[in-house]
C-alpha cells in the first residue's frame, strides 16, 4: 500500500512540476487561438462584428484568387530562401565541425555567427536599404568600377531584396541545428568510411548529410515557419510591390476586418502545420534525437 | 590475394607539434603474419596503425606495404582495411548496408554488393541480423558486423584498432580465438593493436613491446615472455621478477651480482663481456621460484644467495598457482606463482617471513636497460 501512494503522490508531483508552463501555454497561446477560431466564423456587416457561426469569411477566401497569388508567393518565398539557407547552413557548419580543429576556435567562429542577432530585426533589415538602393553604396562601386554604366534597379524593392533580407535573417536558424547535429558525428565513422574508400564527396552525401538529417529538418521547420509567417520584410523590402499571406492579412486587421483575418489565420496555420509535418514525415527528428 | 602483405617500417617517426609520438621506428612483419603491437597508452602504437592504415601521414621515414612506399597513398590504394576501436559502424545503415558499404564505395551494383555481403555475414553467423540498425546489436555482434565490413573487400592486410576492449571477459576469450582462426583461415597479414600482455601472447605470432614511441622488443610470444631484452618488457610482461645488482664476480661465464640490499645473485653472461662494479639487470621467473616459510624474522637471516627474503603482502588464488607477493625491505615487490597443490601441501599467511628460492639455470639476462640510446641485436 504505501507503494502505491507514493507513486500517485509522484504522480501529483510531476503534474505540479509541469503546472506552470502547462497554464503559461494555455493562457498565452490556447486561449488566443481558440479565439482567433472562434471570429474566423464571425459575421461582418461594415465594421461590425456580428457574433454568429458563418462560413462567409472562408467561402470569400478560398473563392478570390488573390488567396492563391498569396500563397504562391509567400511559398515562393519559403522555398527559395530554404534552400540558399541550407546550402549556406549546410556549408557553415561542415566547414565549422570538419575543418576547424582547435574546439575553442570553432566555438568562437560559431558566436561569429551570432553577432548580427545582438542588433534588432528591424535595423538589421533596414540597413541594407542605403546599401542596395538606387543610389546606394553597392551600385556606386559597380559604377565606380566601371562594371555597369547604370544602376541596377532589381537591387531594392524587389523580389530579390526580399529574398536578402530572409536569408540574412534567418540563416543562423539553420546553422545553429545543422551544426549541432553535426557536431554530434563521430569522427571515427567519418574515417571508416574513408577507409572503406569514399572521397570527399562520397562521405558528405553518404555519412555527412543521413547524420545531420534532424538538424536540417529542425532549421528547416524554423525557416519555413518564420517565412510563411512574416510580413514586415515583405512590406519594406518589396517597397509595397510584393505582399504575402501575412501582409495581407495585417492590411485586413488594419481596417478592422477581423473575422476574415482570423479566418485568414486559421488557414496559414493549417498549410504551416501541413507544411511541418510533412518534414516531420521525411526525417523522424523524435527518433533522431531520442538516438 | 596475389599482393603480399608484408609490412615494412623504415624510420619511422610521428610529431605532434612538439611530442614525438612515434620514434623513428624499423620493424619488418612478414605476410600472413599475426602481429601485436603491445605498449601501454600513449606510447604510440595506434599512430603506427594509423600510419600504416594512412588515417596519419608520418613527419619522417616509410611505411612499405609489399615492397611499396605507400606513404600519400589513400587508404583503398594501399590495400588495408581498418577496424576501428569502438567499431565506428554507420549508425544511421543496417548491418547489411553497412557490411555492404566498402562494395558500394567501388561502384558494385546493389544486387551484388548485398549478396556479398549477405554471405559475409552468414560467415560470422549474423545473416538474421542483416536489416537490423547497429544500435540494436550487442557489442559482440557489432565487433562481427565490423570484422566483415573489413573484410568484404579481401584487404592484404587487417588493422585492428584494440579490437577487444569493448567487450566483456567472456567474449574476449571468445572473439580473441576466432581472430587467430579468421587470420589463419584467410592468410593475410593482421595488425592488432592492444595494451593487454595476455590478449597479445594469446594471438600473435609476433608480438612489438613499446614505450614512448620505441620498440623494446619485437619478437615471438615466447621470446617476448621468457627471454625479455629489457627490464621494462619484463615488468610490463609481468611473468618476471626483475633484479638489479653491482658485478662482485665472473666465473666459468657466470657473474655474481650484489644487490643494494645484500642479496647475492648468480646469472649467465650468454658471453657478454662485463668488468667488476658493472650494474646489471636480470629476471626470474615468476613460476620458478620456490617458497619457504622460515621461523625467524626476515632481518635476522644471514644474506641470502639466489634468494630474497621478506613478508607474504598478498596471496591471489588462480586456479591452477596461487599468486604469493612478497614485501622485500628495499628493493620492489617480489611474486611467486606457486603450483596449487605445493602451495596447500605447506601453506603461507598473509605476514608471514618467507624465503623465495631459484635455482641459478633459471636466471635470464636482460642486455638493454631499457633506457634511450640503448640498443642491443
Amino acid at each position: 500500500m504505501p507503494a502505491r501512494r507514493s507513486n500517485t503522490s509522484r504522480l501529483r508531483l510531476h503534474h505540479l512540476l509541469v503546472a506552470p508552463f502547462a497554464s503559461l501555454l494555455l493562457v498565452f497561446f490556447g486561449v488566443p487561438l481558440a479565439l482567433v477560431v472562434v471570429v474566423s466564423f464571425f459575421d461582418l456587416d461594415q465594421f461590425d462584428i456580428i457574433p454568429t457561426f458563418v462560413l462567409t469569411n472562408y467561402v470569400e477566401l478560398f473563392g478570390s484568387s488573390l488567396t492563391y497569388t498569396l500563397y504562391a508567393n509567400t511559398i515562393k518565398y519559403a522555398v527559395i530562401v530554404w534552400a540558399i539557407t541550407l546550402v549556406i547552413g549546410f556549408t557553415v557548419s561542415y566547414f565549422l565541425v570538419f575543418h576547424v580543429r582547435p574546439f575553442l576556435l570553432q566555438l568562437a567562429l560559431f558566436l561569429l555567427c551570432t553577432v548580427p542577432f545582438w542588433t534588432s530585426n528591424v535595423i538589421r533589415m533596414i540597413s541594407w536599404i542605403p546599401f542596395l538602393g538606387r543610389n546606394g553604396i553597392f551600385n556606386q562601386s559597380l559604377i565606380a568600377l566601371g562594371i555597369v554604366d547604370q544602376p541596377l534597379e532589381f537591387l531594392l524593392f524587389s523580389d530579390f531584396a526580399v529574398v536578402i533580407a530572409y536569408v540574412h535573417l534567418f540563416s543562423l536558424f539553420m546553422i545553429a541545428p545543422i551544426f549541432n547535429s553535426m557536431a554530434r558525428i563521430d569522427p571515427a565513422v567519418i574515417e571508416a568510411a574513408v577507409d572503406a574508400g569514399a572521397g570527399r564527396f562520397r562521405v558528405i552525401r553518404e555519412i555527412v548529410v543521413p547524420l545531420s538529417k534532424t538538424g536540417i529538418a529542425m532549421g528547416s521547420i524554423f525557416v519555413v515557419a518564420l517565412v510563411m509567417g512574416d510580413f514586415f520584410v515583405v512590406k519594406i523590402m518589396s517597397g509595397g510591390q510584393s505582399a504575402s499571406v501575412v501582409l495581407a492579412m495585417s492590411n485586413e486587421t488594419a481596417v478592422l476586418q477581423y473575422p476574415p483575418a482570423a479566418a485568414s489565420a486559421v488557414v496559414l496555420l493549417l498549410v504551416v502545420t501541413a507544411m511541418v509535418v510533412g518534414i516531420l514525415r521525411i526525417v523522424d527528428v523524435r527518433r533522431e534525437l531520442a538516438g | 590475394m596475389a599482393q603480399s602483405g608484408e609490412i615494412e617500417l623504415c624510420h619511422l617517426t610521428k610529431r605532434f607539434d612538439r611530442t614525438v609520438a612515434v620514434d623513428a621506428i624499423d620493424l619488418a612483419i612478414p605476410h600472413g603474419s599475426y602481429c601485436c603491437l603491445l605498449g601501454p597508452s600513449g606510447c604510440g602504437k595506434t599512430t603506427i596503425l594509423r600510419m600504416i592504415a594512412g588515417h596519419e601521414t608520418p613527419t619522417e621515414g616509410d611505411v612499405r606495404i609489399g615492397g611499396e612506399s605507400v606513404v600519400g597513398l589513400p587508404p583503398v590504394r594501399r590495400g588495408t582495411a581498418m577496424m576501428f576501436q569502438n567499431y565506428a559502424l554507420f549508425p544511421h545503415l543496417t548491418v547489411l548496408d553497412n557490411v555492404a558499404f566498402n562494395l558500394k564505395m567501388r561502384g558494385v551494383g546493389k544486387a551484388e554488393r548485398h549478396q556479398r555481403a549477405r554471405e559475409m555475414l552468414a560467415q560470422v553467423r549474423l545473416d538474421q541480423f542483416a536489416d537490423r540498425m547497429p544500435s540494436q546489436l550487442s557489442g559482440g555482434q557489432q565487433q562481427r558486423v565490423a570484422l566483415s565490413r573489413a573484410l568484404i573487400t579481401n584487404p592484404r592486410v587487417l588493422l585492428l584498432d584494440e579490437p577487444l576492449s569493448a567487450l566483456d571477459e567472456f567474449l574476449r576469450l571468445q572473439m580473441r580465438g576466432e581472430l587467430r582462426r579468421m587470420q589463419k583461415e584467410l592468410g593475410i597479414t593482421f595488425v592488432h593493436v592492444t595494451h593487454t600482455q595476455l590478449e597479445a601472447i594469446a594471438v600473435a605470432d609476433m608480438v612489438v613491446v613499446m614505450d614512448q614511441g620505441r620498440i623494446e622488443q619485437a619478437g615471438s610470444a615466447r621470446e617476448i615472455y621468457t627471454l625479455p631484452v629489457s627490464a621494462y618488457v619484463a615488468r610490463f610482461m609481468g611473468g618476471q621478477n626483475v633484479l638489479t645488482g653491482k658485478v662482485a664476480s665472473v666465473t666459468d661465464g657466470i657473474a655474481t651480482l650484489v644487490s643494494d640490499t645484500g642479496e647475492r645473485f648468480s646469472s649467465p653472461l650468454n658471453g657478454q663481456v662485463v668488468a667488476e662494479g658493472d650494474v646489471l639487470h636480470c629476471c626470474v621467473r615468476r613460476d620458478r621460484v620456490a617458497l619457504e616459510r622460515v621461523r625467524r624474522p626476515p632481518g635476522a637471516l644471514p644474506e641470502p644467495t639466489n634468494a630474497v627474503v621478506g613478508a607474504v603482502h598478498a596471496i591471489e588464488y588462480q586456479g591452477t598457482y596461487v599468486k604469493v607477493t612478497i614485501d622485500v625491505p628495499g628493493r620492489e615487490q617480489f611474486v611467486a606463482n606457486v603450483v596449487d597443490s605445493k602451495f596447500f601441501a605447506n601453506p603461507v599467511d598473509i605476514g608471514d617471513p618467507v624465503v623465495a628460492r631459484w635455482v641459478p639455470e633459471d636466471v635470464h639476462l636482460l642486455t638493454t636497460s631499457g633506457q634511450a640510446g640503448e640498443t642491443h641485436g
